[in-house]
């Protein structure tokens, strides 16, 4: 596999890890979001089921009214057009008025045909096998009924009472208590019906009133562990920060003490006459210039990353040359790098455009990178400083890469996502007694993300790392806007 | 004056003689002062059970007088009439009892009393009426204008005629308002 084979590899790995990442944060950060957004689809699928239920006892409503309740008014409506028919025949037998007795046949008559029309009714709506049985025998017997009524009352008008009454004793009580018997029948079918569909209707109403408990228990339940959960992650980033601040302090205290140590010792001996000579005395002065430095250095990078700690601090932007950049890296860097015995391999894609930038941040923020490059970079001692063009994010355009490349431990896949945090220190590089504040990759991110643009690590372990800056180019119309280059009256502030 | 007293005999018994019942003449025309009362044929209706569809004046005759009791097939014989005063009662009493209302009563009597006869008559108020009641009664007969008979009820030809036909016998004065 040549070198750009490798290089797109990485490239891929580059854009592969940090959306991995980001989507993780993102579960993280917004944890109570998916949270409510469970709780919603849950509460919307049982309310789905809910509306169905209620749906399905209306339509059984509905069902037990069209069919149970109507069924059982016209069956009352017939009961009591049945006796309505008798009791106009015997009325007819209270009179010898023939013109009356007329008038109450004829009352029965009509009492009959609605009677006759219901059963005619009750039959075509008949559906079961005992609707259509019961149906059709309650029809047998009301015309059985009515052909001895028509005897009665042909007796009651020919004037022959006695033979009126034993006709209806006979044959009209009985035959007129099977109809009673038939429609008292029919009510209890309905009646049965009616019960049976309001069993379902309250089943249906039972099963909803559960999955509404059921709902609002989940959703309480849910609503609970969510804010257990919110307070618990907050609890555990505080109790995270805390920690964290608290290693800093002590690694930044460590930092400070070894140099303050060396400068008092150098002090003391040069106070009790040790130092004697012209060389002793300047090694010695070496020495305090190398630890004050380094004592300020480390002040200086807590006092920026103080003031990038609300993210306004405020940079001058100007085009700049990547060249530019990286010259200013490498005179900054030289004596540290030189200093550890690191070799550095310095790479620039000719003809790249101009990027739009602070050139004292971006220093900073590539000079963490080199300085992690050469705390963690021991085994290989080599650094790679590498500019070239890339592609930006989402299709916005070309963008510069500067990358700061080591042959060193390198870092876990599961490190990487904690790896910007602030105060961050893995645990590996604390057991091997690498110090470190854990401020470095933190403030070169903030640094990146201030100017537009953004920073990506590709890592293994034992192999290496590569960590990338993303510069957005400056854009022609801008440019030719802004006449040439680097001029100060270019620049802009961010 | 023997001749006047003649004179005025005979002019009085022509006017008795066109003002006696019995001899109107049917006629569709309007009535006029001059002319008799339009007329129309009295049925004669039976239940549409009874399987008697043709009777004889005689047979007619015996059985408005309550002589005959009983159907062919068994059934008794109920006897609807309108109510005293009632043009088509006027025309079975006089074409067909050949009595007048008093004669009918006392005939009527007598049966009873005797036992000859079983059931008095049935006295309706209306045409209507009669017609429910021998719908209703499967026995019963009785009579109506045509114009007042439906299919709820069957005409017997009297003396082979329909009301229809040109020999039958019963017709009833149509007066304004009947």
């Amino acid at each position: 596999m040549g070198s750009s084979a490798k290089y797109e590899a990485a490239q891929s790995q580059v854009a592969l890890v940090p959306t991995v990442d980001r989507v993780l944060s993102a579960v993280l950060r917004h944890n109570a979001t998916l949270l409510l957004v469970l709780v919603f689809c849950a509460v919307a699928v049982v309310g789905v089921f809910v509306i169905r239920d209620l749906q399905t006892a209306n339509a059984e409503a509905e069902s037990i009214y069209a069919v149970s309740v109507q069924g059982l008014r016209q069956i009352g409506e017939l009961q009591f057009d049945a006796q309505e028919t008798r009791r106009a025949t015997l009325y007819a037998l209270t009179t010898n008025d023939s013109n009356l007795q007329l008038e109450y046949a004829d009352q029965s008559r009509d009492a009959d045909r609605r009677v006759t029309d219901g059963i005619a009714q009750y039959m075509h709506q008949a559906k079961l096998p005992a609707e259509v049985l019961l149906a059709g025998r309650l029809t047998h017997d009301w015309a059985n009924y009515l052909s001895i009524r028509d005897e009665v009352l042909a007796s009651i008008l020919e004037g022959s009472t006695k033979e009126a009454v034993s006709l209806d004793l006979s044959g009209g009580v009985p035959s007129f208590e099977r109809v009673r018997q038939d429609l008292n029948e029919v009510k209890r079918s309905y009646d049965d019906q009616a019960s049976q569909r309001l069993a379902s209707v309250v089943g249906t109403s039972r099963r909803s009133a559960v999955r509404l408990i059921g709902i609002l228990g989940f959703t309480f339940l849910l609503s609970s562990t969510a804010v257990w959960a919110i307070q618990r992650s907050r609890m555990l980033s505080a109790i995270q920060l805390a920690k964290l601040q608290m290693e800093f302090v002590a690694s930044v205290s460590h930092e400070l003490r070894t140099p303050l140590t060396v400068l008092s010792s150098a002090a003391d001996n040069i106070a009790d006459g040790l130092v004697e000579g012209k060389a002793d005395l300047k090694k010695y002065g070496t020495v305090l210039q190398n630890q004050s430095r380094q004592m300020s250095g480390l002040v200086d990078q807590i006092l920026l990353f103080a003031s990038t700690e609300d993210r306004k601090r405020r940079y001058v932007l100007q085009p700049l040359e990547v060249t530019q950049i990286v010259d200013a890296l490498e005179t900054s860097t030289h004596a540290l790098t030189q200093g550890a015995g690191f070799a550095v391999e310095r790479q620039i894609e000719p003809g790249l455009p101009q990027v739009m930038g602070d050139l004292s941040a971006l220093t900073q923020c590539l000079q963490n990178l080199v300085g992690n490059a050469v705390k963690y970079g021991s085994p290989g001692r080599w650094i790679g400083l590498r500019a070239f063009r890339g592609h930006a994010e989402h299709g916005a355009g070309e963008e510069v890469r500067i990358s700061v490349s080591d042959k060193g431990i390198g870092m876990d896949r599961s490190e990487i996502p904690h790896i910007f945090e602030p105060f961050y220190r893995s645990p590996r590089v604390n057991a091997m007694q690498i110090h470190g504040t854990g401020l470095g990759l933190s403030l070169a991110t903030r640094i990146a993300e201030t100017l537009g643009g953004r920073l990506s690590v590709v890592s293994e372990l034992s192999v290496g790392s590569t960590f990338t800056l993303h510069l957005p180019v400056v854009e022609r119309e801008r440019l030719e806007m802004s006449g040439v280059g680097s001029q100060p009256n270019s620049s802009k502030q961010t | 004056m023997g001749r006047l007293a003649s004179l005025l005999i005979l002019v009085g018994l022509a006017a008795l003689l066109f003002a006696a019942p019995g001899h109107e003449v049917a006629s569709s025309g309007p009535p006029g002062p001059e002319q008799t009362l339009p007329t129309q044929p009295l049925a004669i209706v039976v239940n549409r059970s009874n399987s008697v569809d043709d009777l004889s004046s005689i047979e007619l005759r015996r059985v408005f007088l309550g002589e005959r009791s009983h159907w062919p097939n068994g059934r008794r014989i109920t006897l609807v009439m309108r109510e005293p005063g009632e043009p088509e009662r006027k025309t079975i009493l006089r074409d067909v009892c050949q009595m007048n209302e008093s004669e009918l009563k006392t005939h009527f009597l007598h049966g009873l009393f005797t036992g000859e006869i079983l059931v008095s008559p049935k006295i309706l108020a209306t045409s209507v009426g009669v017609r429910k009641f021998v719908f209703n009664v499967p026995g019963a007969i009785g009579y109506l204008r045509l114009s007042d008979v439906d299919n709820t009820v069957k005409i017997v030809r009297v003396d082979e005629y329909l009301p229809e036909d040109k020999g039958y016998k019963l017709h009833v004065e149509v007066r304004p308002g009947n």
